[in-house]
């Protein structure tokens, strides 16, 4: 009986414990949240600390949006030991897909079935391309890294190849595109579609045989084919998630920006691969989180904003963005030595 | 007699783990000390703190009557201790001779600011030479088996003219012969006067070269024996703090039925291989490194295809395989590197034994918790596996309850034929008595297990009838109760053989 009790009580505090140490991941977060109150200019009439409003505080979310999406695929990718380079282009190619059917589709009249199904082709689009990388990836056995290498090339092609390197400007009218935009710019419904999403992943990441075979892959992919794990499934899975997650910033992306522009997008996935690093997920593989992810994409994006409040050049925002990567990366690392 | 090591009140924890207690004691120069004790007894440990790999909380070590506090291990290697570690930490894409140079303070200067093979390799060869491996200087690691690796490493710490070497677990990969070799080898060393602290599990192998046998249990010293005043009997009890029976089997459970049989199976490594393994059976695999007994594991998992011949699994003939399709007919395998091809080092325990079965156990893809921890709980139970919790990552565990964890994963998966490569390799004794249980319990309900091993005399303790394989091919099938170790050996070198079918088997 004693013994029982005992167990008991060092269960519920060795897990307690856990959860304080997860909240850890959240000191670099809270840090920076802190300079960034504290160089915010106020408001001249109320004196209101302008960082802290919850205009200021929404945008942020906003902003982080798209990144944050990307970055929860980016998040799988990483786990199974691999890489996507291809998500920038594989955006700018969504939302210029996206733009091309809201334009040149012509409609009557029911134009709420008409975005479902060009919202609903660009993401199979992009999840079929993706599937191909892992495909690729998987059966050819070449190096992410290349694979996705090659499809940043060819997506950013076949991006441009589509608009003639033009641009599609949408929704400036009363049309279809407008009618587009209006929906997906809307701040709550982007902060929505990027929480949920990181819910559901989160979810997905922490509890389903799919999360844990991408984390084991990831960790020792000859001990996975020994265990007989569907590696090539779980591969070309992660690869089309990363696609339709790419594919829904870049519906997003198009709407905010009332244009399906080929040449965007570039350099998000060093965006994307930033935050997952900076939420600790081990860049070779096999261990990580989404809520570590998503602290870091807020990392990343409570800088951007202090910055932007105090009108700092953005070449100098960089600088000190690399110096606080570094230094964020540091201070979660496990303390634990050997 | 004069001491060349003296460890004096050595303490060092790893977050709650007293990992040395007061470790105080010393050893004689050109003395061979065996260090004995259960696995997470210390050893180890106290083997990386001599070495300055990490640093004791407090304490102090005396090398040749001199403080010896070193910072890392090039502070040791300077003062002339090189040691083996279990887990060969070499660089597995550089070439031999590489190896030998890297980090080498001995080597460094005479291989000059440029590298050039050819240099590397004529600085290198006498000291493979030394050790008697006769690979090219210049070959990359990754090509060498895991006896001639040993030898690599063997040869790296000669070449450093160490006066102290430690050698952890150094036959722990290495067949008969290759240990022989290596036994030669190190009587070699102590009469140059080089004193060795050697670190193993093996019994046979301390009381045959060890003078001094030391043991250590739970981070603590407990007595240091002269091989010849003590026996078998006393070390362990030592070591356990109770006393262990050796116990062989006592009865067999092998029935008629024929539950796997290989037909002249050949892959890109085996030779034309034929056997049958019965309900209830304990079928052993003995040969040399080499021989194609891992080889053989892969066959029957789908890992490896099949050039020609057949298996066949409960009277039906595979066509198809692959560890999934395996796994669906009840056949498991534990592969001989838990660290390589089993375990996932940064998963828990609990996610590590529940992995092959995590398919059977979800509702639209969610794994159920419950009915997963009550498989994991009852495994736990079943392999007595010591871990705080099962959430807890399976690298914090010790080796022998990690390879429990991987025993446990095809326990749950239910296996009815299960190919054991090597289970108890690098494990302490009372794990290996818990892994010699399990496999009875499991062949007393029916299943059969393949058991491959390098200690013949676990083989003839546990099994029915004992494969032997030389270069591949099958030398022979041997009854356990009517064979003898050095019948075994026999074959396992391809004495058995007439010269014509030696010929063949090469």
């Amino acid at each position: 009986m004693f013994t029982e009790s005992l167990e008991k009580g060092r269960k519920v505090l060795s897990n307690s414990l856990t959860t304080v140490a997860g909240l850890r991941q959240l000191a670099g977060l809270a840090l920076i949240f802190i300079a960034a109150i504290i160089l915010s200019p106020r408001d001249r009439d109320t004196m209101e600390v302008i960082f802290l409003s919850q205009a200021n505080l929404t945008d942020i979310v906003r902003q982080v949006s798209e990144n944050g999406i990307i970055a929860i695929g980016m998040t799988f990718v990483i786990l199974t030991g691999g890489i996507d380079l291809s998500v920038g282009s594989m955006l700018a190619l969504a939302s210029t897909f996206a733009a091309k059917l809201l334009m040149q589709w012509p409609t009557d009249g029911d134009w709420t079935t008409h975005i479902v199904i060009i919202i609903a082709l660009t993401l199979l689009m992009t999840m079929s391309l993706g599937a191909m990388m892992g495909f690729a990836i998987s059966k050819l056995k070449v190096q992410p890294f290349i694979i996705t290498l090659a499809g940043m090339i060819g997506l950013r092609g076949f991006a441009r190849f589509l608009t003639d390197n033009a641009n599609i400007d949408i929704g400036f009218g009363k049309d279809i595109t407008a009618s587009f935009c209006g929906m997906f710019s809307e701040k709550a419904v982007v902060m929505l579609t990027f929480i949920i999403l990181a819910l559901i992943f989160y979810i997905i990441l922490s509890r389903t045989v799919f999360g844990l075979q991408v984390r084991s892959i990831g960790d020792n992919p000859t001990a996975a084919r020994y265990a007989g794990l569907p590696v090539h499934r779980t591969l070309v899975l992660t690869y089309a998630l990363s696609g339709l997650l790419v594919g829904i910033a870049g519906v997003i992306h198009a709407a905010q920006n009332h244009q399906g522009n080929p040449n965007d997008g570039v350099s998000y996935e060093l965006d994307a691969i930033a935050a997952v690093v900076i939420g600790g997920t081990n860049m070779a593989g096999g261990k990580g989180t989404i809520f570590g992810t998503i602290v870091g994409v807020f990392i990343l994006g409570v800088i951007t904003n202090m910055f932007r409040l105090k009108g700092i050049d953005i070449n100098v925002e960089m600088m000190c963005k690399a110096v606080i990567i570094v230094f964020a990366v540091w201070l979660q690392m496990p303390r634990v030595r050997k | 007699m004069e001491s060349v090591i003296t460890f004096e009140k050595v303490n060092k924890h790893f977050g709650g783990i007293h990992a040395l207690r007061d470790v105080s004691f010393s050893i004689a120069r050109g003395e061979i000390c065996a260090l004995m004790g259960e696995n997470g007894a210390g050893k180890s440990t106290l083997a990386k703190v001599l070495f300055g790999v990490i640093q004791p909380d407090s304490g102090t070590m005396l090398f040749e009557g001199n403080h010896h506090a070193p910072k890392s291990p090039l502070d040791s290697q300077r003062d002339g201790i090189s040691i083996i570690f279990q887990e060969l930490d070499l660089f597995p894409n550089q070439t031999v001779a590489q190896n030998l140079v890297v980090e080498n303070l001995k080597l460094m200067p005479a291989q000059g600011g440029f590298v050039s093979d050819r240099k590397l390799a004529r600085i290198t060869r006498p000291w493979l030479e030394k050790v008697g491996l006769s690979v090219e200087p210049n070959t990359p690691l990754n090509q060498l088996a895991i006896a001639q690796i040993q030898l690599v490493a063997i040869a790296r710490a000669l070449s450093m003219e160490s006066k102290l070497i430690v050698m952890d677990e150094p036959t722990s990969a290495l067949s008969s012969s290759a240990a022989e070799h290596l036994f030669e080898l190190v009587l070699k060393l102590k009469r140059d006067g080089v004193t060795i602290i050697y670190i193993s599990h093996k019994m046979d192998e301390i009381f045959r070269i060890a003078d001094s046998i030391a043991v250590m249990r739970d981070g603590a010293y407990i007595g240091t024996k002269r091989r010849t005043e003590t026996n078998l009997d006393e070390i362990v009890a030592m070591m356990v703090g109770r006393t262990v029976e050796f116990r062989n089997r006592q009865a067999s459970w092998r029935k008629e039925r024929v539950v796997l049989a290989f037909e002249s199976v050949r892959t890109r490594l085996l030779k034309d291989i034929s056997f049958e393994l019965h309900e209830g059976e304990v079928l052993g695999v003995a040969g040399l490194v080499g021989c194609g007994s891992a080889e053989l594991g892969k066959a029957l998992f789908g890992l490896d295809a099949l050039t020609l011949g057949s298996i066949t699994i409960n009277n039906r003939r595979v066509t198809r395989n692959s560890p999934q399709l395996s796994i669906r007919r009840r056949v498991g395998l534990i592969p001989g590197d838990r660290k390589l091809e089993g375990l996932f080092m940064q998963q828990s325990v609990s996610d590590n034994v529940s992995i092959t079965v995590a398919d059977k156990n979800q509702t639209l893809g969610f794994i159920r918790k419950k009915g997963v921890e009550g498989l994991v709980n009852k495994t736990f139970e079943a392999t007595k596996i010591k871990a705080a919790h099962p959430g807890v990552c399976i690298n914090t565990l010790s080796g022998g309850n990690q390879q429990k964890a991987l025993v446990g994963r095809w326990l749950l998966a239910d296996s009815s034929i299960l190919f054991l490569d090597d289970p108890t390799r690098g494990v302490d004794i009372v794990a290996k008595q818990d892994i010699y249980k399990i496999i009875n319990e499991l062949v007393k309900e029916g299943r059969s297990v393949i058991f491959v091993s390098s200690e013949l005399t676990e083989l003839l303790g546990c099994t029915d009838r004992i494969l032997v394989l030389y270069r591949g091919a099958a030398a022979g099938i041997l009854n356990t109760s009517e064979t003898s170790q050095e019948e075994i050996i026999r074959y396992a070198m391809g004495l058995n053989l007439s010269e014509t079918e030696h010929r063949g088997a090469r």
